[in-house]
C-alpha cells in the first residue's frame, strides 16, 4: 500500500515502494478487503450512495493499481509505461496512450485487463477478477479522475499546505447531515442497513436464538455472562418488551461502566505506571482517573462534558458542567497527568483519541495526506507545552498544609544530622588516615610472619581492632590492581623484610594523606565549575577534574564513603565509617547531639501524616508561551512562531488564537462542539465498533484520507445528530443499536450471502467474537464463584491466589504488562489504541491447560457444581452446561462429559477446565 | 526431564488426539492460519534465523573491535575535531588500555580481551562504520531493536515473525533472553501495533529449568496422560460446536492452537534446557546467564525459532563511563560463549543461514568523559557517531573489516552503515524487502526502516 501514497511525493525515498506481490499474509488482507469492497459498491450501484470521483478513485482504484500494476510500471516503466499519475497513463508506454478518458473499450488499460488481446495481457501473473476489471472499466469511462490530493502534499520544498475547498469537501470534514432513514420497515437503523442490503442482494440471517442473544448481550454491555437465572427469565419473557427490559437492566448495573469504561481506556493508553527505564515507578493515584472514567460511564454523562472535562476540567464553566461539580470532573484531566515517557503523545491522544485524526503525523512536516499542516501540531503543542501537571489534593487545605509543614520538617532535621555525620565521617578518616603507617605494621604483624592474634595486637598498639581488621583484609587482595597493593604482595610473598614494610607504610601514609587533600582540593574548584549547581545540563556539560585512575581507586578504596567495587560489607572505604558504625567513635557532646537528633527525627517522621490522596491533573503555567515550529521535527531548527489555536481543517476561516490561558479551555469546547464533524462521529463509530466487532469506519482513530471510509456514511451520520441531540447520552445509543434486528441477527446465515459478503460489512449476519482479556478472565472469575463484588480503588496485583476483582481493577503496567494481559491482546498501554486484536497462538493454549489460575478455578467452579446440583453427575453437568454456556447440555454431550468423568475417577476439575478451554466458552455469537 | 512424559508418549498421543475425533483434515487446512505459519519471503532468502548477542549499554568499539593506532599516539592531546556532541562533556584522547592482536587468517586486529571471538574471527565481518541518531541509551536501544526512537513500534523481531512466520510451530517464533530487564525493558521486544502474537517471548534466564522460563509450560498436577484424555474431551466438544457452527476458520484456529500447546510442552522444555547437552560443550560455553543464553539460543535456532535475542545483563552493563578497564571482565564473561555459539553453528552449518549479531547501542568515546557525573575519568561517553558490530553467517562477509570511523574512532566516515542499514540489510537476507515488509497502522503504512535505510549489497558475501 506504501506506493499508493508514494507518487505524489517529491521525497520519493519517503515512500516510494510498490507493494509486491509476495506480501505477508496480513497486508494481502487488507488489499483484498478493499478489492472486495469495490465490488459491493459496484453492485450497489449509485442511487443515493453516490461516492465522488474521488472517493471512488481512493477506495477502488488507487488500491488496485497498487497491488497489480505498481511492481512494474513505477520506477522501473516496464514497456516505457509509467503509471503513477494521469498524466503518465495518457502519455502512455510503447504501445500509446495506456487510458482514454471515457472510452474504456480505446483503452490499452482496459483492453490489457480484459486479457482480449493474445499479445496485450496484463497483469502478467494473473488475470483480474470480473470485479476488478469492472472497477478499472467504470473508472475510465467516468473519465478516469486523478483526484487532485497533490495539493494536500506540499508541492515545493517550503511550499505551503494551504487548505483549500476540496479538502473540506472530504467526508469526514462535512458537517454531519442528518437525512433521516430511507423509507421502510423496523427501526431507523435497519432501514439503513436493510436499504444497502437489499441494493446488494444479500439475504439476511435469521434472528438469534433468546440463549444466544442474551449471551451476546452481557458480554456487549457488562462484559459477563448472564446466570442460568436470567436466562431461564428471559426465555420465560414472552413480552415484546422482553429485550428491551434485559437491555435496560444490563445498562442500569455497575458492571456496565467497567465494561465500558475500559474501553475508553484503551484509547487513553490509560496504565498505572510511567514507562520508566530503569525501574518501575508507579503512579500512586492514577486508578482515580480510572474509576472517574467507569464511574462517568455508569452516570451517563454526556460525552461533550466527557471529552472536555479531560481536556479542561479545571476551566469549565459551572454552565457547562451541567449537574456535576468541578470537583466531580478534575479526576479527568488524567488522561494527559498520566502521561508515559520518551514520547509527547497528547497531541496524538487528542487527535486521534477524540478526532480519528493522526495529528501526529503533521510533527516534522504537513500531514502526507490530509488537511493538517505542521503549523497546527505546533498550534496544539504551544497549549499542552503551556500546560504542567498539578497534584490537585483530595484533602481540606490544612490537611496538605500540615502534611507538608511536617514533612519539610521533618526532611530538614534529617539533612542536618547527615551533615553533621558526613563531617564526623571526614574526620575520622583524616585521623585515622595519619595512623595509616601504624595500622600497616600491625597488619603486618598480623598477617605476615608473626602470625600474632589480631584483637592483641590492636589492643597492644591501641588501634581500633575493625580498622585494623579492615586493613588486613584490604591488603590481602581486594580486587583493586593498585601499584601499591602489588608491592604489598611481594612484601607478603618473600616474608618481609621488615624494613621495606616499613617503607610501604610510610609511602602508603604520605600518598593517602596526600590524596585525601588532594581531593578536598578537587572537590572545592569542580563545586566552582558547576557554580553550585549539580543539576541535570550543567552538571553533563561541565568538565570536571579528576584524580588520576589508580590514585582514584587508591583513595576510594581507603577513604570513600561510598567504594562500591569492594566487596567490604559497609561497602565503604577502609577508613570511612558511617551510620550506625560511626557512633561508636562519638562521644561527649557530639555524641549525645546525635542521640537526640535522631530521636527528635524519630518524633518528627512520627508526626508527618500520611500523603493525602490526591488527583493527577494539569494546571496553565504562569506564563503560557507559543511554540516554534520544529523544522524536520528538530528541536534545533526552529521555524516561525506558531499561535495556539484550533486546527484549520476544523475552523471556518483563520481559527481564532486562543488568548485565555494555555488556550486549553478554547481547545476543549472545539474538541466537544457540535460543530465539530468528528467527534461525534468518531464516539459513535466507538461504540457501534464494540458492538458489531467492526466500526462503520473500520479505522477507528483514522478518519483521514488513508483511513477507511464508512460503509454506511448516512447512517454514521445519522448516529451522529442523534448523539448529539440526546444530550450526547451514550445509554440512549446503546439502546437504540441494540434494539434493532441488525443487532440480534444470527452469526450465522445462507451460503449465498456469505459468498457475496464473506467480511459482513453489510451486517447481514452478527460477528462471532473471541473474549477479550477481560471478558475472559471476569467470566472464570464468576464462574467459579471466586468474583467478588468489589469495584474501584487501587489497583489489584496480579497474584493468581489472591485474584477476586475484575480483570479492569487489576495493575496495569507500561513497562511489564502482565503476561496474561499480553496473551490475550490487551494493548499496549504505551500508544492509544483504536481496536484489540484477537490473535490466537499455542501459548493461549498453555494457559488453558496449564496455569494455575485456570487450574484453581476449575476446582472451584467444580466445587460450586457438587454444592449446585449434589451428587448426580447427570445433574452437575446439567447445572454445568447451564452456568458456562448458558444452554442445557444434548443427550450427546450429556453422554460424552459422563463418559469422561466415568473414565477418569471422577475427575470433575478436569472437565471443568476442558470446559473452561472450549470454544464454545471463548466464544460469543 | 520429567519421567512421566517421553517424547513417544507425548507423540502418540497426539497422534491418538487428531484421529480420534476425525479433525486432521481440518486442522491440515488450517495450520496456515496460525500467525506464525511459515510465510514465503518476498525473494528467496540466504538466512533463516536471527541470533543477537545484545552487549546492552554500548560496548567501547575502539578498546574492542575497531584499532585506532593513532589513539595511543595521541594520547592526551584534543581530539583535532573539536569533540562531537555526545552526552556529556568529553576530554582529551585517551588510548586504549588493552592491546589490539591481528587475529585469524584475516590478521583483523581484535582487542586482547576478546581472544576466543578474535580466534574465530575468519567467520565474521567487523563494521566499524556504524552510525545511530543520537547518543542516549532509551532512544538508540528502541532505534537498535524497533528503528525508530520512541516507543511505540514493533521490533524487528516483531517483523521478521510477522513476516515470515517460524518454522517451528511448538516454540515461540521470537524469544528473548535477558536475566533481568535492559534499560526501558518490554517495549524493545513490543510487537507495539502488530498482532500480540509477534511479540517476543521473554525468558529470565536466571533459571535454568526450563518450566521456570517459560510461563505455563508444565501443568503442575496433571500427567501427559491424563491431560490426552483431557484434550480428547476438549477435541470432540469443539467439533461438535463447530459443526453447529458451520465453517469458521477462527474456531478452527483455536482447536489447532491447543494441539500444539500440548505439542510445545515437551518441545519447549527440550529446547530450553542447556542441561541435555554433554558437559564438555557447557564448558565451552562458560559460566553465567549469558553463556546459557547463547547456548539456548543455538538450540532454539536448531528447531526453527526464527529470531533470539540474548541481553547479555540486567540494566546497561557495558555503559563504561567511569573506567574502561570494566570492559575486561565483560568480556571474560562472554568471550567463550559468543565464539563457542559461532563455532558451533559453523559445524553445523545452520551458521550460513543464521545471522549472529554482535554489539550494543551505540558506542563510546575516543575521548575520555569528564563531565560531573563520572567520579574518576577514565571511561567513555556514548556515542552515535561511530560504533563497531560483528555479524557471523548468514551470508554477510567474511574475514572482512569494513568501514571506518576516523583516525581516532570518532565518527564513522568511510561507508557508514546507519541502523537503518543494518535493519534493511538483514531483512534482505532473510528474504524481505525493508520497503515492502509494511503495516498499515495509524492510517499509514509503517515499516522497521521508518522511511530511511538501504541495503549494503557491500556486506554480504
Amino acid at each position: 500500500m506504501q506506493a499508493l501514497i508514494a507518487v505524489r511525493f517529491r521525497d520519493a525515498k519517503s515512500f516510494h515502494t510498490a507493494q509486491g506481490r509476495t506480501a505477508p499474509a496480513p497486508v494481502r488482507a487488507v488489499l483484498i478487503r478493499i478489492v472486495a469492497v469495490s465490488a459491493i459498491a459496484l453492485q450497489a450501484g449509485p442511487a443515493g450512495h453516490a461516492q465522488s470521483a474521488a472517493e471512488f478513485f481512493e477506495a477502488h482504484v488507487r488500491p488496485l493499481l497498487v497491488e497489480k500494476c505498481f511492481s512494474c510500471h513505477t520506477q522501473t516503466k516496464m514497456g516505457g509505461l509509467e503509471m503513477t499519475s494521469r498524466e503518465a497513463l495518457l502519455r502512455g508506454g510503447q504501445s500509446g496512450p495506456a487510458v482514454e478518458p471515457r472510452a474504456p473499450e480505446r483503452s490499452l488499460l482496459v483492453r490489457a485487463v480484459r486479457y482480449s488481446d493474445e499479445r496485450l495481457q496484463m497483469p502478467p501473473t494473473g488475470q483480474l477478477s470480473k470485479e476488478e476489471i469492472k472497477i478499472l472499466t467504470k473508472w475510465v469511462e467516468d473519465g478516469a479522475a486523478w483526484p487532485a490530493t497533490e495539493p494536500i502534499m506540499s508541492e515545493a520544498e517550503g511550499g505551503k499546505l494551504v487548505i483549500a475547498d476540496h479538502h473540506r469537501d472530504f467526508w469526514a470534514f462535512r458537517p454531519v447531515a442528518d437525512a433521516g432513514p430511507p423509507p421502510g420497515r423496523g427501526s431507523a437503523i435497519d432501514r439503513f442497513i436493510n436499504a444497502r442490503l437489499e441494493e446488494a442482494g444479500i439475504a439476511l440471517a435469521p434472528p438469534a436464538d433468546k440463549p444466544t442473544l442474551i449471551r451476546r448481550a452481557y458480554y456487549d454491555l457488562v462484559g459477563l455472562p448472564p446466570s442460568p437465572e436470567e436466562v431461564t427469565a428471559f426465555l420465560a419473557d414472552a413480552s415484546v418488551g422482553a429485550f428491551a427490559s434485559v437491555v435496560d437492566r444490563l445498562l442500569a448495573s455497575s458492571r456496565y461502566g467497567e465494561r465500558w469504561g475500559r474501553h475508553w481506556l484503551d484509547v487513553a493508553r490509560y496504565s498505572d505506571d510511567r514507562l520508566n527505564s530503569t525501574q518501575d515507578e508507579p503512579y500512586p493515584n492514577a486508578w482515580r482517573y480510572r474509576d472517574w472514567v467507569i464511574a462517568a460511564f455508569n452516570a451517563d454523562m454526556p460525552y461533550d462534558l466527557f471529552v472536555k472535562a479531560q481536556i479542561a476540567a479545571d476551566q469549565l464553566d459551572s454552565r457547562e458542567m451541567g449537574r456535576w461539580a468541578r470537583e466531580d470532573l478534575v479526576a479527568g484531566l488524567g488522561l494527559f497527568a498520566l502521561s508515559p515517557k520518551f514520547q509527547d503523545d497528547r497531541i496524538d491522544v487528542t487527535g486521534r483519541g477524540f478526532m480519528a485524526l493522526t495529528i501526529g503525523c503533521a510533527q516534522c512536516h504537513d500531514h502526507k495526506f490530509d488537511p493538517i499542516p505542521t503549523e497546527d501540531y505546533y498550534a496544539l503543542l504551544g497549549v499542552f507545552n503551556s500546560t504542567e501537571p498539578y497534584e490537585h489534593p483530595l484533602a481540606a487545605e490544612k490537611v496538605v498544609q500540615s502534611y507538608q509543614g511536617e514533612r519539610k520538617r521533618a526532611d530538614e532535621a534529617k539533612a542536618r544530622l547527615q551533615e553533621f555525620l558526613d563531617d564526623q565521617s571526614g574526620q575520622l578518616v583524616d585521623a585515622l588516615a595519619a595512623q595509616t603507617k601504624a595500622y600497616i605494621l600491625a597488619a603486618w604483624s598480623v598477617a605476615g610472619p608473626d602470625g600474632s592474634p589480631l584483637a592483641a595486637t590492636a589492643a597492644d598498639r591501641n588501634l581500633d581492632p575493625e580498622t585494623l581488621e579492615r586493613w588486613v583484609d584490604y591488603l590481602a587482595g581486594w580486587p583493586k590492581q593498585h601499584p601499591l597493593v602489588d608491592d604489598w604482595k611481594t612484601l607478603a610473598a618473600e616474608g618481609g623484610p621488615l624494613a621495606g614494610v616499613k617503607r610501604f607504610a610510610e609511602t602508603v601514609e604520605a600518598k593517602i594523606l596526600h590524596l585525601i587533600a588532594e581531593k578536598k582540593r578537587i572537590e572545592d574548584e569542580n563545586e566552582i565549575r558547576l557554580g553550585g549547581d549539580r543539576s541535570g545540563t550543567n552538571i553533563r556539560r561541565t568538565a570536571l577534574l579528576a584524580l588520576p585512575r589508580d590514585e582514584f581507586y587508591l583513595w576510594s578504596d581507603l577513604a570513600s564513603p561510598n567504594s562500591r567495587d569492594l566487596p567490604s560489607p559497609a561497602k565503604t572505604g577502609v577508613l570511612y565509617y558511617k551510620d550506625d558504625k560511626l557512633d561508636r567513635f562519638l562521644s561527649g557532646v557530639w555524641k549525645d547531639h546525635v542521640v537526640r537528633s535522631r530521636a527528635a527525627i524519630a518524633d518528627l517522621e512520627a508526626r508527618v501524616p500520611a500523603k493525602y490522596p490526591f488527583l493527577h491533573t494539569l494546571q496553565d503555567k504562569d506564563a503560557p508561551s507559543n511554540e516554534h515550529v520544529h523544522i524536520r521535527g528538530s528541536r534545533d531548527a526552529l521555524g516561525e512562531e506558531v499561535p495556539r489555536r484550533f486546527l484549520r481543517i476544523l475552523s471556518e476561516g483563520e481559527p481564532e488564537h486562543f488568548t485565555s490561558g494555555s488556550g486549553r479551555l478554547d481547545l476543549a469546547r472545539a474538541v466537544a462542539s457540535p460543530d465539530n464533524p468528528l467527534t461525534a462521529r468518531v464516539m459513535v463509530n466507538r461504540i457501534w465498533m464494540h458492538h458489531f466487532g467492526r466500526g462503520i469506519v473500520a479505522t477507528p482513530s483514522n478518519f483521514g484520507m488513508m483511513g477507511e471510509r464508512p460503509t454506511h456514511p448516512e447512517l454514521l451520520d445519522y448516529l451522529a445528530a442523534r448523539f448529539v441531540d440526546s444530550g450526547w447520552s451514550l445509554k440512549a445509543l446503546h439502546r437504540e443499536i441494540l434494539l434493532t434486528d441488525a443487532y440480534r441477527r444470527s452469526s450465522r446465515g445462507p451460503a449465498a450471502s456469505e459468498g457475496a459478503d464473506p467480511d459482513n460489512r453489510l451486517l447481514w449476519r452478527s460477528n462471532r467474537r473471541r473474549l477479550d482479556a477481560e471478558s475472559l478472565l471476569d467470566s472464570m472469575l464468576l464462574l467459579s464463584g471466586r468474583l467478588a463484588a468489589e469495584s474501584g480503588g487501587p489497583p489489584r496485583p496480579w497474584d493468581d491466589r489472591a485474584i477476586r476483582s475484575r480483570t479492569v481493577y487489576r495493575f496495569v503496567s507500561r513497562r511489564r504488562l502482565d503476561v496474561r494481559l499480553g496473551l490475550f491482546d490487551f494493548p499496549n498501554p504505551n500508544q492509544t489504541s483504536p481496536r484489540r486484536f484477537g490473535t490466537n497462538t499455542p501459548l493461549q493454549g498453555l494457559f488453558f491447560l496449564n496455569s494455575s489460575l485456570v487450574i484453581d478455578l476449575a476446582n472451584s467452579l467444580s466445587e460450586r457444581l457438587e454444592t449446585q446440583a449434589g451428587a448426580g453427575a447427570d445433574e452437575r453437568i446439567r447445572r454445568g452446561y447451564e452456568l458456562v454456556y448458558g444452554r442445557q447440555p444434548t443427550d450427546e454431550e450429556l453422554a460424552l462429559n459422563r463418559q469422561y468423568v466415568d473414565g477418569s475417577d471422577g475427575d470433575w476439575p478436569g472437565l471443568m477446565q476442558a470446559w473452561l478451554s472450549s470454544n464454545e466458552f471463548l466464544y460469543v455469537n | 526431564m520429567s519421567t512421566r512424559l517421553s517424547r513417544r508418549d507425548l507423540l502418540r498421543l497426539t497422534g491418538s488426539g487428531l484421529g480420534m475425533v476425525g479433525l486432521s483434515q481440518v486442522l491440515g487446512a488450517q495450520t496456515r492460519r496460525s500467525p506464525l505459519a511459515p510465510q514465503p519471503p518476498h525473494f528467496p532468502a540466504t538466512a533463516k534465523h536471527v541470533i543477537h548477542l545484545f552487549l546492552n549499554g554500548a560496548p567501547s568499539h575502539v578498546d574492542s573491535f575497531d584499532y585506532k593506532p593513532k589513539l595511543s599516539r595521541f594520547h592526551g592531546k584534543p581530539y583535532p575535531g573539536g569533540n562531537l556532541r555526545t552526552e556529556r562533556k568529553t576530554g582529551s584522547l585517551m588510548k586504549s588500555p588493552f592491546e589490539f592482536r591481528p587475529s585469524g587468517k584475516s590478521r583483523i586486529p581484535i582487542s586482547e580481551i576478546f581472544p576466543k571471538l578474535g580466534a574465530v574471527i575468519d567467520k565474521c565481518l567487523v563494521i566499524n562504520s556504524m552510525h545511530t541518531d543520537v547518543p542516549f541509551h532509551e532512544p538508540s536501544l528502541f532505534m537498535f531493536n524497533c528503528g525508530q526512537r520512541v516507543a511505540g513500534h514493533p521490533s524487528y523481531g516483531s517483523w521478521l515473525t510477522y513476516g515470515l512466520g517460524s518454522e517451528n510451530q511448538d516454540l515461540p517464533g521470537f524469544v528473548v533472553m535477558c536475566p533481568g530487564y535492559p534499560v526501558v525493558g518490554p517495549q524493545l521486544w513490543t510487537s507495539a501495533y502488530l498482532p500480540g502474537a509477534y511479540q517476543g517471548a521473554y525468558v529470565r534466564n536466571t533459571e535454568i529449568a526450563p518450566q521456570e522460563l517459560v510461563p505455563f509450560l508444565r501443568n503442575p498436577s496433571r500427567d501427559a496422560e491424563d491431560q490426552r484424555k483431557q484434550l480428547d474431551l476438549l477435541s470432540k466438544l469443539n467439533a461438535m460446536h463447530l459443526k453447529r457452527e458451520g465453517p469458521a476458520p477462527q474456531l478452527e484456529a483455536t482447536i489447532h492452537s491447543m494441539e500444539v500447546a500440548f505439542r510445545m510442552q515437551l518441545e519447549a522444555t527440550e529446547a530450553f534446557d542447556v542441561r541435555l547437552e554433554p558437559q564438555t560443550i557447557r564448558e565451552r560455553y562458560g559460566d553465567g546467564d549469558f553463556a546459557r543464553g547463547c547456548l539456548i539460543a543455538r538450540r532454539l535456532v536448531e528447531r526453527g525459532v526464527r529470531v533470539v535475542q540474548v541481553y547479555y545483563g540486567n540494566m546497561q552493563p557495558w555503559d563504561t563511563h567511569d573506567d574502561i578497564q570494566h570492559m575486561r571482565k565483560l568480556a571474560a564473561n562472554s568471550d567463550s560463549a559468543m565464539a563457542a555459539l559461532i563455532q558451533d553453528l559453523d559445524a553445523s552449518g545452520l551458521l550460513d543461514e543464521t545471522i549472529v549479531l554482535i554489539g550494543g547501542e551505540f558506542g563510546r568515546t575516543p575521548t575520555v568523559e569528564v563531565a560531573g557525573v563520572t567520579r574518576l575519568h577514565a571511561g567513555r561517553d556514548h556515542n552515535n557517531h561511530g560504533f563497531s558490530v560483528v555479524v557471523a553467517g548468514g551470508g554477510f562477509r567474511q574475514g572482512v573489516r569494513y568501514g571506518a570511523t576516523d583516525d581516532f574512532g570518532f565518527k564513522a566516515v568511510k561507508d557508514p552503515v546507519h541502523v537503518h542499514d543494518l535493519h534493511a540489510t538483514m531483512l534482505h537476507q532473510l528474504g524481505l524487502d525493508h520497503e515492502r515488509l509494511t503495516y498499515r497502522h495509524s492510517g499509514r503504512d509503517f515499516r522497521l526502516t521508518d522511511v530511511e535505510g538501504e541495503v549494503r549489497e557491500d556486506l554480504l558475501s
